[in-house]
């Protein structure tokens, strides 16, 4: 038989970095459940991820039980650290400038399309472009659609 | 150590929300909620940099209308609710762990008295019960023991329970630090020596029969080094926290310096290993 769900809890937390602090210590406290526990699955299954933010979802049963899932960083996380990787800028004299390729706003269009409530991923590529843009981020090249 | 907790309202909110979670996450701060029309955004008190926030708020300027609000969160058991009426861990006849509230029970052999008080190590966790586990197969009859990340203080107990000559047990965070003194205490353990910190708060010029360490992948792969330092040929370590998926990768790591896998132990995926210096 399907447990009873008594609460669902969104947050955002660094992966590697959950600790019984608030937000999580009071959210999951004040449901019951053992905040030791979550932090310890939940620094445990993001090692490959630490340090950057992801969103969780976090399901607490009546029993005092829970299950989480883990979403992808969302759209403005993954560009930073996409433009990150590209920080030696190939035109030292030029005014530095972050940037992304097309190809990178679509790998996180398609990452991110559920979450974007996106049925195209060039509408989804749009919204992750327009982030970008946003930011400060420069999107490089031709748009390929 | 407590944190702060900064209420930003942001007017819009989309996509500001989204690229503040996004460059707060650049400059140390760990946790935030989503709440329209603000976000709560949570960092370590000894992370934080005013300069770095406003330079970030700044930048947010163009695009959103900003108001904040900074408050320091005074430290709270918030797992009081799960630690007032949590059941006891039993291990077979082997080991009990309860809370002073339980009542003891005489069958069997080692029982552990912990009020853990927000700190890891009730006996809940596969990981715990995974290094208990592998604990009862070893002698620690006058052994000299190192327990990093001793959380509650939970497997330093049992190893004094289990005859070891001197333990030493050092956490990083201050309130398993304090919590550990307390259970200690309340298990009239004498033999076991405490530190707060991390591996610089390791002695240069000693040697340990047993380390264990029940932490996570990252941290057990960048420490190990230390370790190794303070242990002779066929001296042993008891490594938890990690999934039976990385076990490759840890034991590859500790073959540099020497180590051969002994036993691994699996539990819902969650793994603990034996490793003894060559």
């Amino acid at each position: 038989m399907a447990k009873e769900v008594s609460g669902i809890i969104k947050l955002q937390i660094r992966g590697g970095a959950a600790n019984p602090s608030p937000p999580v210590g009071p959210a999951l406290g004040a449901k019951g459940v053992n905040i030791m526990d979550f932090c310890k699955q939940f620094n445990g299954r993001t090692q490959e991820k630490a340090g950057k933010v992801l969103p969780v979802v976090i399901t607490v049963y009546s029993d005092k039980s829970f299950d989480f899932v883990i979403k992808t960083p969302p759209a403005a996380v993954q560009l930073l650290e996409k433009a990150k990787i590209k920080s030696g800028s190939p035109e030292p004299n030029r005014k530095k400038v972050a940037s992304v390729t097309w190809d990178q706003v679509k790998e996180i269009a398609e990452d991110k399309m559920e979450d974007l409530n996106a049925f195209k991923v060039e509408s989804a590529m749009n919204m992750v472009a327009g982030t970008a843009r946003s930011m400060g981020i420069n999107v490089k090249g031709t748009r390929p659609f | 150590m407590n944190h702060l907790e900064f209420k930003i309202s942001l007017a819009p909110f989309y996509p500001a929300s989204e690229i503040l979670v996004a460059k707060l996450g650049e400059i140390g701060f760990e946790s935030f909620v989503e709440d329209e029309p603000y976000i709560l955004a949570y960092i370590l008190k000894s992370d934080f940099n005013d300069f770095n926030l406003t330079q970030v708020l700044n930048e947010m300027e163009s695009f959103s209308k900003i108001k904040i609000e900074k408050k320091e969160i005074p430290k709270e058991n918030w797992n009081k609710r799960w630690e007032n009426s949590f059941e006891p861990i039993t291990l077979g006849d082997f080991c009990i762990i309860r809370a002073p509230f339980h009542s003891s029970n005489p069958n069997i052999k080692h029982e552990i008295i912990i009020e853990p008080k927000m700190s890891f190590g009730t006996g809940h966790h596969e990981t715990t019960q995974l290094m208990i586990e592998l604990m009862k197969g070893i002698d620690f009859a006058d052994k000299k023991v190192l327990d990093m990340g001793s959380g509650t203080g939970i497997l330093a107990i049992l190893a004094e329970q289990l005859g070891a000559k001197s333990i030493l047990a050092i956490d990083i965070e201050e309130w398993a630090f304090e919590n550990m003194n307390e259970n200690l205490e309340r298990n009239n353990c004498s033999r076991i020596k405490t530190k707060l910190g991390g591996e610089e708060q390791l002695p240069e010029d000693e040697n340990y029969d047993i380390i264990l360490a029940n932490i996570n992948k990252n941290i057990l792969k960048s420490q190990f080094e230390t370790y190794a330092k303070l242990q002779l040929a066929n001296q042993r370590m008891l490594i938890s926290g990690f999934f039976q998926t990385d076990l490759k990768e840890l034991s590859n790591r500790l073959q540099d310096y020497n180590y051969a896998l002994e036993i691994s132990i699996v539990e819902n995926l969650w793994t603990s290993a034996l490793f003894v210096k060559g």
